[in-house]
């Protein structure tokens, strides 16, 4: 229901953000919902990297992801906000749980480094490095306010990134498909395993070794079972080694099969 | 009928019709990028479809026919003299693009027919099946089999990527052309025949720090963005010259744009994937790298630095400066250390990477025209160097350990003159064109007042100097061992490589001057 | 146009009651209707028609003990049916089920939240309802679960390329997309010219786009993890697939996913291809149709024939094996939507230019039939001549002239018949010889 809500919230501040944004100004819900997601974003993004099971860390990759996408409806761009679920937690984070999943639950990074103090040094390094971003960022951005973006939605949202993809940016998006085609291309020439005609085993010659000569094309006895013999006549073992007459049927035993008759049947040789 | 009330129903509103119109596109112009992009398709679609035996054959073709062509598209268009800014103002064909593109070009032929060879090697220098596990029985079958033909096809898109990376007058374009022509090679380094593990690290290793290059790039365009409100280079000149702008924007965006391409052109601070990718690529892939993507990555450089930012100058050319000399002197004085060829012939890359920057950095015409020529003297004997490694071999595939070469020139006096030839170029001797390209950029420099840089740059051109003379000392003068490895016989397509790169680098160093004239003329951006 | 909060607040508590209700109704429906397609009633004991059956089961399955198995990633695995739940409701909040009405005073129009982006908000929920799946499967930490989570995995990503295609389509007529407007696009007919005379075409999508409409209603069938595409919990298979070790309230909240996001898919079929709330033709002449509060009940009405219709597969067609689904999605469905976009585009491009239109027209449509057909012509492979041996396709199957052996027990019956057999057992044996 909090997605719903914040549709619905979404919904009038959509309609209500390019005055306000135009005039330099936030909306007070916009500064709620952002105060609400930042932390929950950067949250996620430290939980990614400090999350030792690989699908927790894609789960927090997740949330950080879905916050960001909120932000863009938030700021007037749905149209992106909504194409980042669908593409980018949608599909793409789905691909790697799909893979982890594949890789199996156990499977972590080895803590070992390699170089001496590495890890120290690179926290070091990566935190000083978001402290000069952040802090210029902050010095430069504290007194702007945004532009432009009236203008830029003027005939819609989607309207305006067909406009902006399709004239400017032609080129550019089209040659994007050469990217594509080369990704593919790559991942079939790192994965793909042709496999020579023959090795490959379909359902007619799997049915066909189980009934052949020799084999037992029956069901096995379930796990933990001794049976000698999965027939309905052969009664079940007591504790103490005796047969149990009560686990067969009453008119088996009127049958009165021999051991062969009762024994697994293999097909003929 | 069904049709008809199909398409009245689905006409589409006047509003929109009238509101999105299409640029101009000079097809003419962007054509030779068209036909490498096109004939990139076509080959994806023939190593689908066509027979087996006939891939090699017809990939190959495609490929240098499709780069024979885009160079007469190249000339024709050079000579018409056009120098425009098409698609909307977001590929710019202009002198410098041009003779990058036909440098790209160029180079890419002699690549290729590196990439074609298969006579040294049964099946080539390229994995047959790379998704088999290194080792394994399967892997092990496949020895002898033919290598991979859609590597042609990916050769074909990252030239063609280079050449829009050339011409991308828009920093979104520059950015995709940038992917382009990564991404291939990221894939091509993880095909090689031999070595499969150290091919593989290199491919991840080029792939993790360029996709890390890429998000700096990429969040640099963002900031640039917000401090111009365009991606356009010439609208951020205008608004770097307007200077009312965020200036904190624009010089943590420069420096962000500045990472991702100084990653590409292997200078110091972000060096450190080049020794360990040029060893594990394929050797062929590894030459395409040295001369193409270093053709490539400065000819962006140029057409940033001086199409957009060249009054901010005062502000980071120092910092530019800082780092030409650091790469010329650390690459100089990290190849004196190394015991492999291949990772001395990429730490003499970093050092040469320095050197264009000198070139860059005069901020003149006589640097455009000097680095323009450096950037092709230096492809050529890059990859008549690489050629000749993937000569020297014995049972296990190229013998690049340097205690592998002594006394090769006893053995095989041909190839060994001919690698000493090069190394000569690489130490600047009179003669080469190693000589007449130091000459340029250290000359345009001095012309800028850059004497810092063409002292270090001589400096570390000496101490450089070093580790080539040892090779050759070593190839004459010390005894052939009993594992010095035998040089195998050049095939058809090395041969012509090697014959290409050693002939073009006697020639720019006897009569540069019509390159010379060529780089000069083709100094003039357009934006 | 901004609704005031105690009608948004309405508005919310309406739909999440609408929704469950229905799923209520939706649980018996389904129930009734199979039973009857089987021949058999169907629930019929709690209240009328057993109509609070479901009711019923759901209050049992709330006091069922909960049941947290050791091995389980806790965290996830409470999480996972949340996230079902929550991705299910949230898409209906886009969908229009009425036009402007007055509730207290104020004008409203039925629906939660009107976004410029509406269809991709309901695309955006369904793809973070699969996480709940995937989820699920992983975090119980055991083998079936797993393997139906993988598979909804790749499920949902390959059926989903096909559904944003369909819908691609409808975006392209409607040149919008926001549920409100596709619906206002699919209001009134086109005029059109024949024989002299002043003829309303339809304007519902689902007679103008009637490939997208196909290819839409076979991918939310897989998106919403249906028979006969349920391979993530097939029971035959997999046990409950990814829910095999949920119970109580949190299975509960899967099930309470799995039939929302079915009206919600319902709900978005009717909004893009069913003209929405707008009535059908013959009512559509009754002047008052399209306005007050009617159109939600022409919106239900649809609505509850979409259900049926999940119903109907679900009775009459077999799961189909996994490749074979991979192969309709990405080998069919997809390659089907993009051959039908580029063929709408060329339409469009034709209608543009009036001179060479009819040629246009005609060229491509011919091209498009020529490679539709050339897809989907069935390719015939050569019937192997059959031998005694070989059954169905080559497949061992038990010859159709198979002699049944005869009884072991029959010689018993004449030895004891004739006083030699044993004594015992004979009075039984003679019960079993005429049920034979």
């Amino acid at each position: 229901m909090i997605l719903a809500q914040t549709v619905a919230a979404a919904g009038p501040a959509l309609d209500a953000a390019p005055a306000l944004a135009a005039a330099g100004d936030v909306s007070v819900g916009e500064q709620v919902v952002f105060w609400i997601l930042a932390p929950v974003a950067l949250g996620g993004a430290i939980g990614m990297v400090a999350a030792r099971n690989a699908v927790h860390s894609a789960l927090f990759l997740v949330t950080t992801m879905f916050a960001l996408a909120v932000f863009y409806v938030l700021q007037a761009g749905p149209f992106i906000g909504m194409v980042q679920i669908i593409v980018y937690t949608g599909a793409i984070m789905m691909l790697f749980l799909f893979v982890l999943m594949l890789v199996g639950r156990e499977a972590s990074d080895s803590l070992i480094e390699t170089l001496r103090g590495q890890r120290m040094a690179a926290i070091g390094l990566g935190i000083g490095f978001a402290l000069l971003v952040a802090s210029a960022l902050t010095r430069g951005l504290g007194a702007v306010s945004a532009q432009g973006l009236e203008e830029a939605n003027r005939g819609g949202n989607v309207e305006g990134i067909a406009a902006v993809l399709f004239t400017r940016y032609i080129f550019a998006f089209e040659v994007t498909s050469a990217l594509l085609i080369t990704a593919a291309v790559g991942a079939m020439v790192l994965a793909h395993v042709e496999r020579p005609k023959g090795m490959k085993v379909s359902q007619k010659e799997r049915s066909r070794a189980r009934f052949a000569e020799g084999s037992y094309p029956g069901m096995k006895a379930g796990p933990g079972v001794f049976a000698t013999s999965d027939s309905v006549a052969t009664p079940a073992l007591l504790p103490d080694g005796g047969e149990s007459d009560r686990s067969i049927s009453r008119v088996v035993p009127a049958r009165g099969l021999t051991s062969a008759e009762a024994a697994p049947k293999h097909t003929e040789r | 009928m069904a049709a008809e009330v199909l398409a009245r129903s689905l006409a589409e509103p006047a509003v929109l019709a009238a509101d999105v119109k299409l640029p101009d596109i000079d097809y003419l112009a962007i054509a030779p990028m068209l036909v490498l992009f096109g004939a990139a398709c076509v080959g994806v679609l023939a190593a689908a479809f066509v027979p087996q035996r006939l891939r090699y054959r017809v990939q190959v073709s495609l490929v240098i026919g499709a780069l024979l062509v885009a160079l007469g598209l190249i000339v024709t268009v050079a000579r018409a003299g056009r120098a425009v800014a098409t698609a909307g103002g977001a590929i710019a064909i202009d002198g410098p693009a041009l003779f990058l593109q036909g440098s790209v070009a160029v180079l890419g032929v002699v690549a290729v027919l590196l990439i074609a060879e298969r006579s040294l090697e049964r099946g080539g220098a390229f994995v047959s099946r790379a998704s088999l596990t290194p080792g394994s029985a399967a892997d092990r079958d496949q020895a002898e089999q033919p290598g991979a033909t859609e590597v042609y096809p990916l050769v074909s898109f990252a030239l063609a990527g280079m050449m829009l990376f050339v011409s991308a007058n828009d920093l979104l374009t520059l950015f995709v052309a940038l992917e382009v022509f990564s991404l291939p090679l990221y894939l091509l380094c993880g095909l090689a025949r031999r070595r499969r593990l150290l091919s593989q690290e290199s491919a991840v290793k080029y792939f993790l720090l360029g996709a890390f290059s890429s998000a700096f790039f990429l969040y640099g365009v963002a900031l640039l963005y917000g401090f111009a409100g365009a991606t356009g280079l010439g609208a951020l000149r205008k608004a770097v010259q307007a200077g009312d702008g965020n200036t904190t924007l624009l010089f943590l965006g420069l420096a962000m744009l500045a990472v991702g391409l100084l990653f590409k052109v292997a200078a110091v601070p972000f060096h450190v994937w080049t020794p360990d990718v040029y060893q594990g690529a394929p050797t062929p892939i590894t030459a395409l790298m040295a001369a193409c993507t270093k053709v490539a990555a400065f000819g962006a450089l140029l057409r940033v630095f001086t199409v957009a930012f060249p009054v901010g100058a005062v502000d980071w050319r120092p910092v530019l400066v800082a780092i030409a000399i650091a790469t010329m002197l650390v690459g100089a004085v990290l190849a004196v250390t190394q015991t492999d060829i291949k990772r001395l012939l990429a730490y003499s890359s970093i050092a040469n990477a320095g050197y264009v920057l000198t070139g860059v950095l005069a901020l003149s015409a006589a640097g455009v025209a000097g680095s323009l020529f450096y950037l092709v003297a230096y492809g050529f004997v890059v990859l008549a160097a690489f050629g000749v490694v993937t000569l020297v071999r014995d049972a296990d595939g190229e013998a690049t350990h340097l205690s592998r070469w002594a006394g090769l020139g006893r053995r095989s006096p041909l190839v060994a003159g001919v690698f000493t030839f090069l190394m000569m170029a690489f130490a600047g001797i009179p003669l080469t064109s190693g000589f007449t390209s130091k000459f340029a950029v250290f000359s345009a420099a001095l012309g800028s007042g850059q004497v810092t840089l063409v002292v270090v740059g001589v400096l570390s051109s000496a101490v450089l100097a070093f580790p080539y003379l040892r090779v050759v000392v070593l190839m004459y003068l010390s005894e052939p061992a009993e594992d010095t490895p035998t040089v195998s016989l050049p095939g058809t397509l090395t041969a012509a490589a090697l014959a290409i790169g050693v002939l073009a680098t006697a020639l720019l160093g006897v009569a540069p001057a019509p390159v010379l004239d060529l780089a000069a003329k083709a100094v003039q951006f357009v934006s | 146009m901004i609704d005031v909060w105690w009608l948004l607040i309405l508005k919310v508590v309406g739909i999440f009651a609408f929704l469950v209700l229905v799923t209520l109704f939706t649980i018996w429906f389904e129930r009734r209707v199979v039973g009857r397609m089987q021949h058999r009633p169907g629930p019929n004991r709690v209240g009328p028609f057993g109509l609070l059956q479901s009711l019923a089961d759901g209050l049992k399955l709330a006091f069922k003990e909960d049941i947290l198995p050791r091995g389980v990633d806790r965290w996830v695995f409470v999480l996972a049916p949340v996230i079902s739940t929550t991705a299910a409701f949230t898409g209906f909040a886009v969908i229009p089920f009425g036009p402007e009405v007055s509730i207290f005073g104020e004008q409203t129009s039925l629906q939660l939240a009107e976004v410029p982006v509406g269809v991709l908000v309901v695309l955006a929920a369904s793809a973070m309802g699969v996480y709940g799946v995937v989820l699920a499967g992983w975090s119980s930490g055991s083998t079936y679960p797993l393997l139906g989570g993988m598979r909804s995995a790749a499920q949902m990503i390959s059926y989903e390329i096909g559904m944003g295609l369909s819908i691609v389509a409808v975006f392209m007529a409607a040149s919008t997309l926001s549920t409100r407007e596709i619906v206002a696009a699919q209001a009134d007919g086109t005029p059109y010219q024949l024989l002299g005379m002043d003829v309303q075409l339809p304007s519902w999508y689902v007679l103008l786009l009637f490939p997208s409409f196909l290819i839409f209603m076979i991918s939310i069938v897989g998106e919403t993890n249906r028979a006969p595409f349920d391979l993530a919990e097939a029971e035959s298979e997999l046990v409950g697939g990814f829910h095999t070790e949920y119970s109580s309230l949190k299975f509960a909240l899967f099930f309470l996913a799995e039939y929302v996001a079915m009206v919600v898919m319902s709900g978005l079929a009717v909004t893009m291809f069913l003209g929405g709330w707008h009535a059908p033709w013959p009512l559509s002449l009754w002047g008052e149709a399209n306005t007050g509060w009617w159109p939600f009940l022409w919106f239900t009405l649809k609505v509850m024939g979409f259900l049926f219709m999940f119903v109907w597969l679900r009775g009459t067609l077999p799961r189909l094996r996994y490749d074979q689904f991979m192969h309709l999605g990405w080998k069919v469905l997809v390659p089907a939507s993009l051959v039908w976009i580029i063929a709408i585009s060329g339409i469009r491009s034709a209608a543009r230019d009036e001179g060479d239109r009819a040629l246009w027209l005609t060229v491509l449509g011919l091209v498009f039939i020529a490679a539709l057909l050339g897809y989907l012509w069935p390719r015939r492979r050569p019937v192997p001549p059959a031998t005694a041996d070989s059954g169905a396709g080559g497949f061992p199957v038990p010859p159709l002239d198979l002699v049944v052996p005869p009884n072991p027990r029959a010689k018993r019956l004449a030895a004891t018949r004739a006083g030699t057999g044993p004594a015992s057992g004979s009075g039984e044996g003679a019960d079993d010889e005429k049920e034979v």
